[in-house]
């Protein structure tokens, strides 16, 4: 037994010597005995915690010299196999065609799209030699083909060229784009804007520059496909709303502080997303007391007036002066400068601190090309002619109410949208009761689930069968010499079902009497389709 | 008439004087130069309005008088003129040559002193950000939450905005006027807070521009485009008004589509009104859940936006490498969809025909031979390369003599070499029939509108060249072989269309200076000792810096010399952290006097920062410029 001890004598002599050294070193090192009385302390205050400490200082370690990349070797999905295997598997693979050929009617579709030969406008000549009147291309105001603006172009034209050729932050921010900016913000009252050069892409990347993982956004049921798309790419957590159901929205937000205070979550930012006049129906939001949730519940409101900026108001600044509410009481106020301003492109207004964080993390403002300068100097002249002409809104209107007083009470037709938009969605009606016929939803008094995008009593109505009626109800509109539209929506990419319609887009630029004669057409092709079904 | 007179008389004024100061300055003047420039310009405006008159920097008039029998049609000021044909190359890839040189490594120092450069500015930023919140707490009130909101941005996100690229914000985002062409003017401004505010001074700089994408320099304000954008301002006003599917669809975009099919070489081509919603309204249609997406590293950001929106997986390769692509794709097809282990639906692999950071090619040979074998879809983005590379100005597949067809997705922009806007998608007829259909840009995004559609169709018939036919032989048309000229029957025809449109030698002329310039300027660089990245004829040229510094010093002293230059700098996050650098990108509106003013600039800068770091042979800078057309035409660099 000793001769044991005193063989290892040596040996426990060396350890402890090192023992001695490596101390009498760590001490050395400025700032260990702070790490050593911590650690000292924290062992004798809890011993489990010194082992918990360490494992999970292992496990950090291991994170670290993990491989990043998904699906990665070691996974324990990973079936190995040998290169003859895998030649094997290589040729066996045969994938599927990249683009599925068109479907007879998705061609037929295709095909029916009417082209213009020559300038658009109310009345344009179509490549079939018919001249039409025009109730499908978005000129509201009437400002496409404007002389002065036209003459504004090829001034600008010979002083910049086309293109901008380069993205605004290196050298395509032209002194047109900054006075165009300047001009959205004086004519909405905001701070600032910024110019996307492209009216679809504005609002996806708006959202996402702002609302990141863990954010909340209360969002519409009905809202766009473009925003729908900003949603998905910002990966931010979504609470829906019935669609223009304020009511609705009050207690998503209700439910949402509730949930936030049970769980003691931190506070994130929130925000509410919404439609102006929606593109799904023409529907038209109720900012005032949309303004007045969001500062009691306090989000901030991301407003798309894609469709209502250059249609409504007394001058066509959109919802906030129809409802006389301040533009500055809206956060985000995304419009269309392709649709409102019969120019190209998008923007964003806001305060500066909004506008200019978007400078940088606007992913397709920073990525992309500035819009070109003639675009941008057209617009301006659009917001000029507007500010100076508000009879061109007071004609809009009147040609609006035209079409709504022949359309409006036709057996066959419904109209979901406002009286007051400029965008007039017909939905067919079918009148016998055999058929699925659509219904109202028939509210069971039970809120629907704010996770899920689908409500709790969806419209029930026959895609279907309402798209090939109102396709018909199309091209025979268009044989009488009215060129009506479908709203086309991408069925199965839109996160709910859209009910198909026609959308009239009305125009300043028509008489009050070709827009009742127009819209007589329109109720002849919608009897004469749907009574041609019975 | 009048107006002839008065353009003759502006004419010979500016001869005049243009003669009259080159006395004074033709020391400055290379002897190679003499043959090579002149001046005349073709607007009257142009000529009168820039006074009072200087030419100490050449911009707006050649330094050397043109010889009576040069006629120039373009502005200098827009496109360059240069008369001497020795300053001309064709570029197309060479068979078993050298693809892409080994990419050079900085000294150590180097890459020590940027970590260094960086670690510094990160702790003056955090402790700015602490001393700056307890003193005055106003400043970062829009970074606290405050009265129940969160902030809309946290200081840590965005740190990195505030502290470092603050710092050097002034060579950003500089408001500009006019024509992008080979110079531009400069709204200058000033900021008496550091970068946070800016007022204009009012004045203007005309700066040599190396900067814009204006690969084969159409952003001009005159002639044979502009005549036709004009023309269709005057028939079709400024708008399209509305979406392609509704209401939105003109004659012009058929005829646009049919054009740039034809120009591609494929069946079929669609267009869209917005270059990065191209790829991101475009690529969900193409793919979706269960699907692959193989992306090289450096892809553009708008095909990651696609790619994300199409809800596809994902998988990256290292930057064109064929080693890791071909591992990966072994790997993905024989584990196919993660956990379940179903083959994938498709794989469709993206890569870019010239990355525009790097300046590199894709190596499509390469990638079309592992194509054979795995039977990926190909999606090739051309946003930088169409127009900009090849004999035939048809991007990559032009340069490698490969069949467009054998690419399933061709993918480009508009923005660049076509001085318009926009973008397209070519392919087969089915597939783009399908995209027309189920892409968002079809039923959402609004048209492309008249006039950008006229530029898109002029400046391409100015590349193919049009040939004139009587319409009673349009079957003939037909048969054009690519990448041939245009029929005229397949141009609008009240269409102006100028002389040197039709025989093609506009669109010729402007692919070999690009070509010579983007060689030049390339292997120039290297021969005075500097690290760049790239393909020898890629028109980008990406310059190293590393230090963050060392950015806006180079961008400041370039944009305050006799002859401004505005160059971009790019940095992370676009970059890697370490290699910030400058980009040039070329033009054929350059001259070779224009890449020897740039050069000139770099050999005094670059002296100054130590930013010769390259291993490659070192030329004097006077030798460099006077044995130009042989460094062109070498086959490998010396």
């Amino acid at each position: 037994m000793s001769t044991t001890t005193a063989a290892l004598e040596p040996v426990f002599t060396f350890l402890a010597s090192t023992y001695g050294t490596l101390e009498t070193n760590f001490y050395k090192i400025p700032g260990s005995h702070v790490v050593a009385r911590y650690v000292k302390s924290s062992h004798q205050n809890d011993p489990g915690r010194t082992v918990l400490e360490i494992m999970l200082f292992i496990f950090a370690v291991r994170t670290l010299l993990q491989s990043r990349t998904r699906a990665d070797r070691s996974g324990k999905h990973f079936i190995k196999f040998d290169e003859k295997e895998i030649d094997e598997l290589v040729d066996e693979w045969t994938p599927e065609p990249l683009g599925a050929e068109l479907t007879s009617k998705e061609k037929a579709h295709l095909d029916a799209v009417p082209v213009i030969a020559g300038p658009t406008g109310p009345k344009p000549r179509l490549t079939t030699g018919k001249t039409v009147l025009n109730l499908a291309s978005y000129n509201f105001t009437g400002l496409a083909g404007n002389e002065t603006i036209n003459q504004k172009a090829v001034e600008v034209l010979r002083r910049y060229g086309l293109g901008s050729c380069g993205p605004p932050g290196f050298y395509g921010t032209q002194d047109v784009h900054i006075q165009l900016e300047k001009d959205i913000a004086d004519f909405l009252g905001t701070e600032a804007s910024i110019l996307y050069s492209q009216a679809f892409s504005t609002i996806s990347s708006v959202i996402p520059a702002f609302s990141k993982r863990g954010d909340i956004i209360v969002a519409d049921r009905g809202v766009n496909f473009a925003i729908q798309k900003g949603l998905q790419i910002s990966r931010s957590t979504i609470r829906w709303y019935d669609h223009n159901d304020l009511h609705s929205l009050e207690q998503v937000l209700e439910s949402v502080e509730k949930e936030r205070r049970k769980k003691g979550l931190p506070l994130t930012r929130r925000f509410i997303v919404t439609e102006g006049i929606f593109d799904c129906d023409g529907l038209i939001s109720d900012l005032p007391k949309l303004v007045e949730l969001k500062n009691k519940y306090k989000y901030r409101l991301i407003l798309d007036e894609s469709i209502s900026f250059g249609t409504i108001g007394r001058t066509g600044r959109g919802l906030t002066e129809l409802y006389n509410v301040p533009a500055t009481q809206v956060d985000m106020l995304v419009g269309s400068v392709a649709n409102g301003l019969a120019a190209g492109g998008g923007f964003c207004a806001g305060s500066s601190i909004v506008v200019n964080h978007q400078r940088i993390n606007g992913t397709s403002f920073v990525f992309s090309a500035a819009m070109p300068a003639m675009l941008a100097v057209a617009a301006s002249e659009g917001i000029n002619i507007l500010r100076n002409t508000p009879s061109i809104l007071t004609s809009l209107q009147e040609n609006i109410r035209a079409i709504h007083s022949v359309l409006d009470k036709v057996d066959c037709i419904t109209i979901p949208s406002h009286p007051a938009s400029a965008t007039i969605h017909l939905w067919v009606r079918l009148p016998s009761p055999t058929h699925l016929s659509p219904t109202a939803p028939v509210s069971s008094g039970k809120p629907s689930n704010p996770l899920s995008v689908i409500p709790r009593d969806p419209m029930q109505f026959d895609y279907d069968l309402e798209e090939k009626l109102l396709q018909d109800i199309v091209e025979e509109a268009l044989a009488q010499g009215v060129m009506i539209t479908r709203a086309k929506t991408l069925r199965g990419q839109e996160l709910t079902e859209v009910r198909p319609s026609i959308r009239i887009a009305v125009t300043s630029a028509l008489s009050k009497k070709d827009c009742e004669k127009a819209a007589n057409v329109v109720k002849a092709a919608f009897i004469k389709v749907v009574g041609r079904r019975r | 008439m009048s107006t002839a007179a008065s353009y003759l008389s502006a004419v010979s004024q500016a001869d005049a004087r243009a003669r009259k100061l080159s006395d004074t300055d033709s020391t400055t003047s290379t002897p190679a130069l003499s043959l090579s420039s002149s001046v005349t310009s073709s607007s009257t405006e142009t000529v009168l309005d820039d006074a009072p008159f200087e030419n100490l920097d050449g911009l707006s008039y050649p330094k050397v008088p043109p010889t009576s029998e040069q006629v120039f049609k373009t502005v200098h000021s827009e496109f360059g003129h240069c008369a001497n044909e020795s300053f001309r190359y064709t570029a197309r890839y060479q068979p078993g040559g050298q693809f892409a040189r080994p990419e050079q490594e900085p000294p150590h120092y180097v890459l020590l002193s940027t970590y260094l450069s960086y670690l510094l500015l990160i702790c003056v930023g955090h402790l700015r950000d602490f001393i700056g919140k307890r003193m005055r707490p106003s400043s970062y009130k829009h970074l606290m939450k405050q009265d129940g909101y969160m902030a809309l941005n946290s200081d840590f996100d965005s740190f990195y905005t505030r502290r470092l690229m603050l710092r050097i914000d002034d060579c950003f985002f500089q408001p500009v006027t006019g024509v992008p062409g080979r110079t531009i003017v400069l709204l200058d401004r000033s900021s008496p807070d550091y970068n946070i505010t800016y007022y204009p001074t009012g004045t203007r700089t005309r700066a040599l521009n190396i900067s814009s994408y204006n690969y084969l320099g159409f952003a001009q304000a005159t002639g044979g485009c502009a005549d036709a954008v004009e023309e269709s301002v005057r028939r079709y006003g400024v708008a399209a008004c509305g979406t392609r599917l509704e209401g939105g669809s003109l004659d012009l975009h058929l005829q646009a589509e049919a054009l740039v099919a034809r120009f591609i070489g494929t069946e079929d081509a669609l267009i869209s009104s917005m270059g990065f919603a191209t790829n991101s309204t475009i690529i969900p249609a193409l793919v979706s859940k269960g699907s692959l997406v193989i992306s090289d590293e450096l892809n553009h950001a708008s095909i990651r936006f696609g790619v994300r929106l199409s809800g596809a997986n994902v998988r990256m390769f290292k930057h064109n490498n064929m080693e890791s692509l071909e591992q990966l794709l072994r790997e993905v097809i024989s584990q196919g969809q993660p956990k379940t282990h179903r083959p994938w639906k498709k794989i469709l692999v993206i890569v870019e025909g010239l990355y525009s950071m790097e300046g590199n090619l894709c190596n499509l040979p390469a990638v079309l031979e592992l194509k054979k074998k795995y039977k990926f879809y190909l999606f090739v983005d051309e946003a930088h390369s169409i127009g900009a590379l090849g004999p035939h100005g048809r991007g990559v597949c032009d340069y490698f003599g490969i069949n467009p067809r054998s690419v399933d997705i061709l993918m480009g922009t508009f923005t660049k070499s076509f001085g318009a806007a926009g973008g397209y998608i070519a392919g087969n007829k089915n597939i783009i029939d399908r995209l027309r259909t189920s892409g968002h840009t079809g039923a959402y995004a609004e048209a492309m509108t008249p006039p950008v559609l006229t530029q898109v169709i002029a400046s391409t018939a100015s590349i193919m060249g049009i040939s004139i036919q009587d319409k009673n032989s349009s079957l003939q048309s037909q048969a054009v072989a690519y990448p041939g000229p245009v029929p005229s029957s397949a141009l609008p025809p009240w269409m102006p269309l100028a002389p040197t449109m039709i025989d093609g030698t506009d669109g010729a002329m402007r692919l070999r200076r690009l070509a010579f310039n983007a060689r030049y300027l390339n292997r120039a660089l290297r021969l005075l000792g500097f690290l760049t990245y790239g393909n020898d004829d890629s028109p980008v040229v990406p310059l190293l810096l590393f230090n963050p510094g060392k950015m806006a010093v180079f961008a400041r002293l370039m944009r305050t010399r006799a002859t401004p230059i505005v160059v971009v700098i790019v940095a992370y996050p676009a970059t890697p952290l370490v290699t910030s650098r400058v980009r040039f990108c070329l033009s054929a509106s350059h001259t070779k006097e224009d890449i020897d003013t740039v050069l000139t600039a770099c050999d005094e800068i670059g002296d100054l920062l130590d930013l010769k770091q390259g291993t490659c042979g070192r030329w004097p800078l006077e030798e460099i410029m006077a044995r130009a057309v042989e460094i062109v035409q070498m086959k490998e660099m010396p």
